[in-house]
C-alpha cells in the first residue's frame, strides 16, 4: 500500500473551542478558609448563565456543610477560570490533525489510576466523557467518582493544548507581519509532543504496537486498601516504578 | 458499591403517605390520572408485581432474591409513570434540552442517552440509601458530565419525588410546599400547547419574544439578551427580535367567557367595566372575544347575506340595545350552528310575520338560483325547522315538495345525458380502431402481392441463369478447357 501522508496536511482554522463534541470547560477549585479546605474538579458548560454559577456555589457549600464564607472564594475561582476560557474564545486557533499522547495519573479516594494513550486533537467530535465512562466500565472500577476525575483530567490536557495552539496562531500572525520567521520557532510543548504520524504509519510502520511495548500502554488501577499516604502505594506495587523508568526509555527511543 | 447492584426494593405508594403528602394541587402537568392506591413497581422487577397485593391501606412488597433487607421506597402517585426502561413524555416535555434539536441526535453530554444515564444513576444512588437525602454535590461527583445538566436532571427528579422523597431533613412541610410550587411552575410552561422556544442561554422558556442570532444559531430570551449573556464573540447587533405568536395566551376558558357574557349583559357596551368584570383581559381582548362568539357577529352592524335574507336591513340596525330580547335569545344563541343562532335571534327580534315572509322570499330566491344543488336540501331543512315554529306551514310545504321533485328530475336528466355522451364517445373510439384495422389489412395485402412478385422475379432470374449456363456449356463442349464462363474465349482456341 502506498504511504499515506498524514500530519500537517490540512490545518483548519476555527474559532477557539474545546476540541471535543461538547464545548465544556474543566474547572478546578481549591479554596481554603479557616483551616478548612475544599478541593473539587468538575466540568462546566460555558453557555450556562452566570446566575447558575452562583446558585451552584451556594448549593455546593450547603451540601458539603461548608461555612458561608467559602462561597465568594469559590465564585471567584470559578468565574476566573470561565473568564479565561472566554477570553480565548474570540480568537482563532489552528487545528492540525495532530495525535498527542495524554496521560492520566490520578488518585481518587482509594483508587489509583495511571494510563497513557493517544488522542486525536483534530477530531472535534471526540468525547472525553464517553471515554471516561467506558474506561471505568471496562476496568470494573466501583468508585463512581473516578469517572468524572478522568474526564476532567483529559479535558484539562486538551484545554492546555487548545490554548497553546491559539498562541501559536498568534505568533504566526505576528511573524507574518514582520520577517519570515522559520516555522519551527514555536517551542510549545504540544508541538514537541505530537507524534510524528508519518514515521508511525509510514511505509515500514504498522498500526499495531510491538508486543513488548504493550505493557506500557495498559492502564494500571490500584486500590489502596489502607488510608496511608502515597508512599505506601509505591511500595505495594512495584510495577509503577519500573514502568515509569521504562516509559522514559521507550519514549526516548520512539521519538 | 451498592449503586451498581440492581435496586433491591420495589416502589409502592402508601395511600396514607400519598394523601397526606400531596395536596390536590399537584395534579400537574401529566395527563395520566393519578390514582392513590396504585401499586407501582419499576419494570425491572417484573415478577414482583404479581406478588404484591394492591390493597388500599399501606402495603409493602419485598423483592425476591436480594442480599440486602427489603425496604420501602415510596414514589408519589403523580410520578407513577416512571420506569427505568423508557423515557416518558413528561420527561421529554420538562427537560427538552436533552431531546430537542441537535441534542436529539447527539449523545455525549446532550441527548436522550445522556439523560437516561444521569437519571438512572441518580435514582439508583438514592434508592441505595433511601432514608438519606442525596445531595447534588455528592451525586454529580459520581457522574461523568457537565454539572449544569446534572443539576437540572437532579432538580427535576427531586421535584417529582423520584429522588429524596420522604428523606428530607430540613422540615418536610417546607420542602413539600416548595415542591408543589415547583410543580405548579413547571405546569405553567407545559400548559401551552404551542411548541415553546427555549433560550440557549438560560434554558428557560422564552416569553413573548426572543432574539435570534444568525451567526451562531443561538436564541436568547429577553433577559439573557439584556444581560449580555452570550458568547463574547457576538454583539447585540447580531441579534434579531422575533415575536412569538400570542395564541398560547389567548385561550379563553369557559369561566372567562361566562364572566364576559354576564358583564356584557349588565354593562352593555361599556367595555371598561366589562374587562374589569372579566378580570385578566384587556378591553380589546374582551371585544375581540365577544365578536368571535357565535352570536356576537350580529352586533357588528350590517353584514353580507348569508341566508339570502333580502329585507334584513332593519333587523341588523339594532346593535344589542335591547336587553330583554337578549335574555330571550340566550338559550338558542348557544347553539353550535351559527346560522341557527342568527336566525333565532333575528326572528325573535323581528316578529313572526316578517320572519316568515323573509323566509319565503329566501326560499324562492334560492330555488331560482341553484336548483341542481344538493345543498338546497339542508338549507331547506333548516328553514323548515325554523318555519315549523311559526304558523304558516301549508303552502310552503307544497312548494318545497314541488321544488324537491323538480330537483330530482333534473338530476336524472343530467345523469342520462352523461351516460349517453359516454356511450357516444365509446362508439366513436371503436369506429376509429376498426378503421385502423382495415387499413392495416389492406397494407398487408399489398405486401403479400409484392412478395409474390418478388418470388416470380427470382424464379425468372434463376431460369435465365440456368439457360445461360446450359448454353455456355453446350458451346464449350467442343472446347474442353473451358470451365466457367468468365471470359469470352478467343475464336483462335477453337480447333
Amino acid at each position: 500500500m502506498k504511504t499515506v501522508s498524514l500530519g500537517a496536511s490540512r490545518p483548519s482554522t476555527v474559532y477557539f473551542r474545546m476540541p471535543t463534541r461538547d464545548n465544556l470547560v474543566p474547572i478546578r477549585v481549591d479554596v481554603e478558609v479557616d483551616g478548612q479546605r475544599y478541593r473539587d474538579a468538575f466540568t462546566w458548560n460555558p453557555r450556562d448563565p452566570d446566575s447558575e454559577i452562583i446558585s451552584f456555589a451556594k448549593r455546593t457549600a450547603k451540601d458539603l456543610k461548608l461555612p458561608a464564607n467559602f462561597v465568594p472564594q469559590m465564585l471567584q475561582s470559578i468565574q476566573g477560570q470561565l473568564a479565561e476560557f472566554r477570553s480565548y474564545e474570540g480568537q482563532e486557533m489552528q487545528i492540525k490533525e495532530k495525535i498527542v499522547p495524554l496521560k492520566i495519573d490520578l488518585r481518587v479516594n482509594n483508587t489509583v489510576i495511571r494510563d497513557q494513550f493517544l488522542w486525536d486533537i483534530g477530531n472535534l467530535d471526540s468525547d472525553p466523557e464517553e471515554f471516561a465512562r467506558t474506561l471505568c466500565d471496562d476496568l470494573n472500577i466501583t468508585d463512581p467518582e473516578v469517572g468524572p476525575a478522568i474526564a476532567v483530567s483529559i479535558r484539562e490536557q486538551l484545554y492546555e493544548i487548545a490554548s497553546q495552539s491559539v498562541s501559536v496562531m498568534r505568533e504566526k500572525q505576528m511573524s507574518k507581519k514582520g520577517r519570515r520567521a522559520p516555522e519551527f520557532s514555536s517551542n510549545s510543548k504540544a508541538v514537541n509532543n505530537a507524534v510524528d504520524l508519518f514515521k508511525y504509519f509510514g511505509s515500514k510502520g504498522s498500526v499495531i504496537r510491538k508486543r513488548k511495548e504493550w505493557y506500557l500502554y495498559e492502564p494500571v488501577v490500584d486500590v489502596v486498601a489502607s488510608e496511608e499516604d502515597g508512599k505506601e502505594e509505591v511500595n505495594n506495587s512495584s510495577r509503577p516504578k519500573k514502568r515509569a523508568e521504562e516509559e522514559k526509555v521507550a519514549s526516548l527511543q520512539s521519538l | 458499591m451498592a449503586t451498581t447492584a440492581t435496586t433491591t426494593a420495589t416502589a409502592t405508594v402508601t395511600a396514607a403517605a400519598a394523601t397526606a403528602n400531596f395536596v390536590p394541587t399537584p395534579t400537574p402537568p401529566h395527563p395520566l390520572p393519578a390514582a392513590p392506591p396504585a401499586l407501582r413497581a419499576p419494570s425491572t422487577l417484573g415478577p414482583v408485581k404479581s406478588e404484591a397485593p394492591p390493597t388500599p391501606s399501606s402495603s409493602t412488597a419485598t423483592a425476591a432474591g436480594a442480599e440486602d433487607p427489603s425496604y420501602i421506597i415510596t414514589v408519589p402517585s403523580y410520578s407513577a409513570w416512571f420506569s427505568f426502561d423508557s423515557i416518558h413524555d413528561t420527561e421529554r416535555r420538562l427537560l427538552p434540552e436533552f431531546f430537542e434539536g441537535e441534542a436529539a441526535a447527539a449523545s455525549g453530554c446532550r441527548g436522550p442517552h445522556a439523560y437516561k444515564y444521569y437519571r438512572d444513576s441518580l435514582i439508583r444512588r438514592f434508592r441505595a440509601r433511601p432514608g438519606r437525602r442525596l445531595t447534588l454535590t455528592e451525586a454529580r461527583r459520581g457522574l461523568v458530565g457537565d454539572v449544569g445538566s446534572v443539576r437540572r436532571v437532579f432538580d427535576f427528579l427531586e421535584e417529582w419525588g423520584l429522588i429524596n422523597y420522604g428523606a428530607l431533613p430540613s422540615g418536610s412541610k417546607q420542602a413539600k410546599e416548595k415542591r408543589e410550587e415547583a410543580a405548579q411552575q413547571s405546569s405553567l410552561p407545559s400548559g401551552a400547547t404551542v411548541p415553546r422556544k427555549l433560550c440557549t442561554g438560560c434554558r428557560t422558556v422564552c416569553g413573548l419574544a426572543y432574539y435570534a442570532c444568525d451567526k451562531a444559531d443561538i436564541s436568547l430570551c429577553t433577559r439573557c439578551y439584556v444581560n449580555n449573556n452570550y458568547r463574547p464573540g457576538l454583539s447585540p447587533a447580531n441579534f434579531k427580535r422575533v415575536e412569538i405568536t400570542e395564541d398560547a395566551k389567548a385561550d379563553w376558558t369557559d369561566k372567562e367567557t361566562l364572566h364576559l357574557l354576564e358583564a356584557v349583559l349588565h354593562y352593555g357596551e361599556d367595555w371598561k367595566k366589562v374587562s374589569e368584570h372579566v378580570g385578566s383581559r384587556s378591553e380589546k381582548d374582551c371585544i375581540a372575544r365577544f365578536i368571535r362568539l357565535p352570536f356576537g357577529e350580529q352586533f357588528m352592524g350590517p353584514k353580507e347575506d348569508r341566508m339570502g335574507f333580502e329585507n334584513n336591513d332593519d333587523n341588523s340596525d339594532e346593535p344589542g340595545a335591547d336587553v330583554s330580547k337578549r335574555l330571550h335569545l340566550t338559550p338558542l344563541a348557544d347553539a353550535s350552528n351559527p346560522i341557527m343562532a342568527q336566525v333565532a335571534f333575528l326572528s325573535a327580534i323581528v316578529g313572526s310575520d316578517v320572519a316568515s315572509a323573509a323566509a319565503q322570499a329566501a326560499i324562492s330566491a334560492q330555488s331560482r338560483v341553484d336548483l341542481n344543488d344538493g345543498e338546497i336540501e339542508t338549507s331547506i331543512n333548516s328553514t323548515k325547522e325554523e318555519e315549523s315554529s311559526h304558523t304558516n306551514g301549508g303552502s310552503v310545504n307544497d312548494l318545497l315538495k314541488e321544488v324537491a321533485a323538480n330537483a330530482r328530475a333534473q338530476l336524472e336528466k343530467e345523469r342520462n345525458s352523461i351516460e349517453q355522451s359516454l356511450s357516444n364517445i365509446v362508439d366513436v373510439q371503436m369506429k376509429e380502431i376498426q378503421d385502423e384495422i382495415c387499413r392495416f389489412e389492406q397494407k398487408e395485402m399489398l405486401m403479400e402481392k409484392e412478395r409474390q412478385q418478388l418470388n416470380c422475379l427470382r424464379d425468372l432470374l434463376f431460369t435465365d441463369q440456368l439457360a445461360v449456363m446450359q448454353h455456355q456449356q453446350r458451346t464449350p463442349a467442343v472446347v474442353t478447357e473451358c470451365k466457367g464462363d468468365e471470359k469470352p474465349k478467343p475464336v483462335v482456341n477453337m480447333s
